[in-house]
């Protein structure tokens, strides 16, 4: 069956059989592979990406049951060589580490901070909850969000 | 793959999706996809049969919203527990609302599920079927010949959760005098749900409280009232000790079986400090 | 002669050391390029799969893949006769009886996931169908789990060893027994330290490809130790270690579960082998990776001291019990870690302790992150907190008395030289406001508690040597590539390297790129593990670019006709060392270097085998680390005694490091061991029936979230090794050793409860309290 999703500002159409979750269509068929899973069962956050604005688990999202939303994966928030303010904030801040959670982080925090530039402490908590990371512990990437925020706010 | 093969439906418009509900053979109903794709998956993992036909309610736009109107607060099936969050709520009881939508799961999870899904899915341990017990919810379901019914939540959750017909809102009674208390114990160390919920709907005259409504989710059994601690709130609020001596009427087969000595522990604290609570706020 | 243009690699990363320059890969990350073994995708790639035991122990009766093998998309199926049938293990040096494993077992499969079998197919739906075509009969054995029932007389025994004791470690210095009679007080106690999983973000995954013109295979792995890897892949495969290339690419963390073979990594290479040279990928699922990798020992762990009134330890005995699970992987040097890390911290003359490493049906243990000394940070700190209080000593005051001082030679033979425990502890004690707060804040419910530890930079336990190496190649137009087998998994190490090659060869930091653990290409490491790689790769590094840079001046030296003594290189200029006076730009010395005059190319090299002793097993001795690295931890607490839930409000961590190469990622690296900390503490508890994993997810195991971190503050001490890069020690996994013992401790001051066994739960709190009353 022919699929039709707008991923990162572009319109696809693809050949599916109907039961590829969002996901495997990401990364498989579409070789955009920044989109991560830790544990295929929607626990990790490292397949978040935004749909609608909302950060969403992309392996348990059935591909065709988004057609006619907007898709925004890691690879769509860089506009050519200039970087997103979220993730040049991971770069300064020292957010990163190993890196595997860091793309579904980056999509969770750009979601938060599009509807709300200036979240509480506490906000970005919950934003977030469903990121696993098992490197750095938090610290930086809280500092990383409130100050994209800031910019983002300009 | 990770799933088996299937046919995606996508109808347009409520009654389609209940015609579809009534005829659809070997189909699931896909709301927010949080609980089906994750058991889909799994069940394929173990070489198990999983439906055919998947009902996807993501394009009917009816089922999609809160409103306010008068006194009557309506739900509706499809809307995301971070919508009901994130919807202006009159001061009061209905808060409580937000209060059980903070406590579920993570928040990606949030922006996926579906209150319906919540509701319907018939999982004992789901926390909304307590409140909506505790705020006498009416829950309206939608046949394929286009006539509603209507059963309380109560009753939906007394006959573990099923219904032939296919579920399109709630409906509850905003009540000037009424206040509210919810309860959660956290996730466990071992196991990701919640080990109890309580929810706390009563309404205030001077310091006695009526038509209280206790909605209790022990995570054995689906979600049920307890009437023996409602009657005795109701009788005897004025007490000053009021938390402390509500606690030797609970009807024990809700909390005590099957129960480890931390979860009655942490039942009786909970129960307490909701009461506590609610007679503050009075 | 003055610089004649500016070079755009003057910018503000000369003199990088000590400076928090951005990450080498910052940039992949954030955009998702980076790319992991786990994004491999090559055409006509095959999906590999591991047939697993059902069973926690039986004996192989048959196996018949004939079925699996008619099955269409299935390209290559092995069992063990398709093998060499060579065991393989990590302690094979020092313990050679403990190597016990086999990639594709033959006989007998001892825990629920062992590999008897491997599958190579066109898609996954295929692998895992022929998965369940092979038929295998097996004679189901008994099987023992409890580490006390394993050791009894009649157990079921898993390998040859006697009452399944795979390995027993006496240690034994001094006269204990004799000592402790002399003590004024004797306290003796018992903790259990739960199973933990590294739960790395990127599962294990690999790929294999077989050259069959060549006999080559080339193996891609997310491995913390390529060359470890390599190692044991020639050893099973009867190959020479130049026709096996191991290449790491960015690894989603490790944690001490990626540091040896895995029997996927020999299958990979194998079936690639067997289906004519295509590329085979394995990946682990979550449920693999919790229940089929390596977890943490879960020990018991018993004490015993004897100490003076004025706070003097005279003697210290004990027992450690460490449950192996099914082989033996690193467990020798996980147990001796365990027993030994107490000497760096504590001055002790008399000590005897015994340790058992037991087999058991249960998956294996192996390294993981702190290496034995989580366990043992918990029990010694808690242990002697309640010493402290027997005497009626502040434990701060307690532990200053028997700490072990900078330049001193332990009982087993540790040469300490920078030692900077004594500030660490002053510096938290201040920090924190230990004299206004301890015992002071029970009325709150709040409560602080300190513990202590210490780390080796490295350390000589598994291999006869363990030196790194570098290459340092200066290209003509100035850019540099730094060829470093050290393993990056995540903590920076490729970042660090590069600076201190940078700064040893003179120059920005901007000009390196950093080329890292493939083992065709880079200078063998042994990789990441115990902290090693900022000190011993770290110096091979330093070593290397000082070697390019004498190249290069050597060159200057005679095209100027001064004695190359009197040059160096810093910050991008070619400078007289006397009087700082500039003879030239970098960019012009290498000119010079790649002239019609000279054409020589620069290649630096650095080797750096730390200056260690191995450790004599049968007493105990060696100085099994070229330095040590010292931190003193403090937790504050709040207990909500209704619903026994502890909240952790802060954290303090001073910790010695030498010298930081990189304060951002050091703070990092804290942080994230912080919080590896908390979750053992509280959450972080792998949980068996019958060799069963009852909480193989990240749903029941649960590891720390963005909600509920403490307030966490790393408080940097810098000792300046004159051994390590620059001063530097390095630090990765000490900051969660003493987390548990800090937070038992800390809510001990709160409401007077002392938990003995991990993790501090709700349930055990309210229980704790309600035995109280």
């Amino acid at each position: 069956m022919d699929v039709n999703l707008t991923i990162n500002k572009k319109q696809i159409t693809l050949n599916l059989k109907g039961n590829e979750t969002l996901l495997e269509v990401l990364r498989d068929h579409l070789s955009l592979t920044g989109t991560k899973t830790a544990c295929q069962e929607s626990e990790c956050g490292t397949c978040t990406v935004i749909i609608d604005g909302n950060a969403t688990l992309s392996c348990i999202t059935l591909a065709a049951n988004v057609q006619g939303t907007e898709i925004t994966s890691i690879e769509g928030l860089a506009q050519g060589d200039v970087l997103h303010p979220v993730q040049q904030a991971f770069i300064d801040y020292g957010s990163v580490q190993c890196g595997f959670c860091i793309p579904g982080m980056i999509m969770s925090s750009v979601a938060l901070l599009e509807k709300n530039p200036e979240p509480t402490q506490k906000e970005v908590e919950y934003a977030l909850d469903g990121n696993i990371c098992r490197c750095a512990g938090y610290p930086k990437i809280f500092e990383a969000v409130h100050a994209a925020g800031k910019k983002m706010k300009k | 793959m990770l799933l088996n093969p299937l046919t995606l439906h996508l109808p347009k418009t409520s009654l389609e999706a209940a015609r579809l509900y009534k005829e659809l053979e070997d189909s699931k109903v896909l709301a927010g996809g949080t609980f089906l794709l994750n058991s889909m998956k799994l069940l394929k993992v173990k070489g198990t049969k999983t439906a055919r036909n998947i009902l996807s309610l993501a394009k009917v736009d009816e089922l999609k919203g809160v409103s306010l109107q008068g006194d009557t607060l309506t739900i509706r099936a499809m809307t995301r527990i971070n919508d009901l969050l994130e919807t202006q709520l009159p001061d009061g009881h209905l808060k409580v609302l937000h209060t059980v939508c903070t406590n579920i799961s993570t928040n990606p999870i949030r922006n996926m599920a579906t209150f319906g899904g919540n509701l319907t899915c018939r999982y004992t341990w789901t926390e909304m079927g307590a409140v909506m017990i505790a705020l006498e919810a009416k829950m309206h379901f939608l046949g394929a010949d286009g006539k509603e019914e209507i059963i309380g939540a109560e009753d939906f959750f007394k006959n573990a959760a099923r219904s032939e017909k296919l579920f399109t809102h709630v409906t509850i009674k905003t009540r000037m005098a009424a206040c509210a208390a919810y309860r959660r114990v956290k996730k466990t160390v071992h196991v990701d749900v919640p080990l109890l919920a309580i929810c706390m709907k009563t309404e205030i005259k001077g310091k006695q409280w009526y038509n209280t409504r206790v909605g209790i989710n022990n995570g054995v059994a689906f979600a049920q009232r307890d009437l023996a601690l409602e009657e005795f709130l109701n009788k005897s609020s004025s007490s000053p000790d009021l938390g402390k001596e509500a606690l030797e009427h609970l009807t024990t087969a809700i909390y005590d079986t099957r129960s480890s000595d931390y979860k009655k522990h942490m039942f009786r604290v909970s129960l307490k400090s909701a009461i506590e609570e609610i007679s503050l706020s009075s | 002669m003055a610089l004649t243009k500016k070079s755009k690699f003057v910018d503000e990363y000369v003199d990088p050391v000590g400076k928090s320059v951005p990450r080498i890969e910052g940039r992949g990350i954030v955009t998702g390029q980076l790319k992991y073994v786990f994004d491999v995708q090559m055409s006509n790639m095959l999906v590999g799969k591991m047939l697993r035991s059902p069973h926690a122990h039986a004996r192989i009766i048959s196996i018949d893949t004939s079925k699996a093998e008619a099955l269409p998309g299935v390209k290559a199926i092995i069992t063990a006769q398709d093998t060499h049938q060579i065991k393989f293990g990590s302690n094979e040096y020092f313990f050679p009886h403990t190597v016990d494993q086999m990639a594709i077992e033959a006989d007998k499969v001892r825990y629920i996931g062992d590999e008897l079998a491997a599958v190579a197919a066109i898609d996954e739906e295929t692998a895992d169908e022929a998965l369940r075509l092979i038929d295998v009969k097996y004679e189901i054995l008994p099987g023992v789990f409890e580490i006390e029932e394993a050791i009894k007389p009649g157990a079921p025994a898993i390998h040859e060893a006697l009452n399944n004791i795979a390995l027993i470690l006496p240690v034994n210095f001094g006269n204990p027994e004799r000592l402790m009679k002399e003590a004024d007080s004797v306290r003796e106690s018992r903790f259990w330290c739960p199973v933990a999983h590294p739960s790395p973000m990127e599962p294990h995954v690999c790929v294999g490809q077989w050259e069959t013109f060549t006999n080559k295979i080339t193996l891609w792995s997310s491995s913390q130790a390529p060359f470890k890897c390599r190692e044991s892949l020639a050893k099973t495969l009867k190959m020479d270690l130049n026709d096996v290339r191991v290449i790491k690419m960015a690894v989603g963390g490790g944690f001490g579960g990626k540091l040896e073979m895995l029997p996927m990594d020999f299958a990979a290479c194998l079936l690639s082998k067997r289906a004519g040279g295509l590329p085979v990928k394995i990946c682990l699922t979550r449920e693999e990776e919790f229940t089929t990798t390596r977890r943490k020992h879960g020990m018991i762990y018993k004490v015993k001291t004897g100490v003076k009134k004025d706070g003097t330890l005279l003697a210290i005995t004990g027992e450690v019990l460490a449950d192996g699970g099914a082989y033996c992987s690193y467990g020798p040097t996980v147990l001796a870690a365990a027993m030994m890390r107490i000497f760096m911290v504590y001055k002790i003359q008399h000590f005897r302790m015994s340790g058992y490493r037991i087999y058991t049906n249960n998956p294996i243990s192996g390294a993981m992150r702190g290496f034995g000394g989580v366990q043992s940070g918990f029990a010694i700190e808690s242990h002697m907190d309640l010493v402290a209080k027997d005497i009626g000593m502040d434990p701060i005051d307690f532990r200053l008395k028997n700490i072990t001082t900078p330049n001193m030679v332990t009982v087993n033979k540790m040469i300490l030289t920078t030692n900077g425990l004594k500030e660490c502890i002053e510096k938290a004690r201040a920090a924190c406001g230990w004299d206004e707060k301890r015992g002071k804040q029970q009325h709150l419910k709040r409560g602080i508690g300190i513990g202590i530890a210490a780390d080796v930079m490295g350390s000589k336990m598994y291999k006869s040597h363990e030196s790194a190496g570098a290459i340092v190649k200066v290209e003509e137009d100035g850019s540099v590539y730094l060829f470093t087998g050290a393993a990056d998994t995540g903590q920076g190490s490729n970042t660090a390297l590069s600076q201190i090659a940078a700064q040893a060869l003179g120059v920005s930091y901007s000009r390196i790129k950093c080329k890292a653990g493939d083992t065709e290409i880079t200078p063998f490491d042994t990789g990441s593990f115990a902290s090693r790689v900022t000190f011993i790769s770290g110096n091979a590094a330093l070593l290397g670019g000082q070697d390019a840079k004498l190249q290069i001046l050597e060159i200057v030296a005679k095209d100027n006709n001064i004695s190359i003594d009197e040059l160096d290189i810093r910050a991008e200029k070619v400078i007289f060392k006397k009087d700082n006076r500039v003879l030239m730009s970098f960019d012009k010395a290498l000119e010079l270097c790649y002239s019609f005059k000279y054409g020589k190319q620069i290649i630096g090299r650095g080797s750096y085998n730390p200056k260690t002793t191995p450790i004599d097993f049968r007493s105990g001795e060696g100085n099994v680390s070229g330095s040590y690295g010292f931190e003193a931890q403090i937790a504050e607490v709040e207990v909500d005694t209704d619903t026994g839930v502890v909240t952790v409000l802060e954290l303090w961590d001073a910790h010695d490091i030498g010298k930081a190469i990189n304060p951002q990622s050091v703070q990092g690296q804290i942080e994230g061991s912080l919080a590896m900390g908390i979750g053992y503490t509280f959450y972080e508890d792998l949980r068996f029936k019958n060799g069963r994993v009852l909480n193989a997810n990240f749903a029941g195991y649960r590891v720390p979230r963005s909600i509920g971190m403490p307030k966490m503050n790393g408080i940097l001490v810098e000792t300046d090794e004159l051994e390590g890069p620059f001063g530097a020690k390095g630090m990765g996994e000490a900051a969660l050793l003493p987390t548990a013992a800090a937070v038992a401790n800390a809510v001990e001051d709160a409401i007077g409860v002392r938990i003995m066994d991990l993790p501090i739960t709700p349930e055990k709190i309210i229980k704790a309290l309600k035995e109280r009353a």
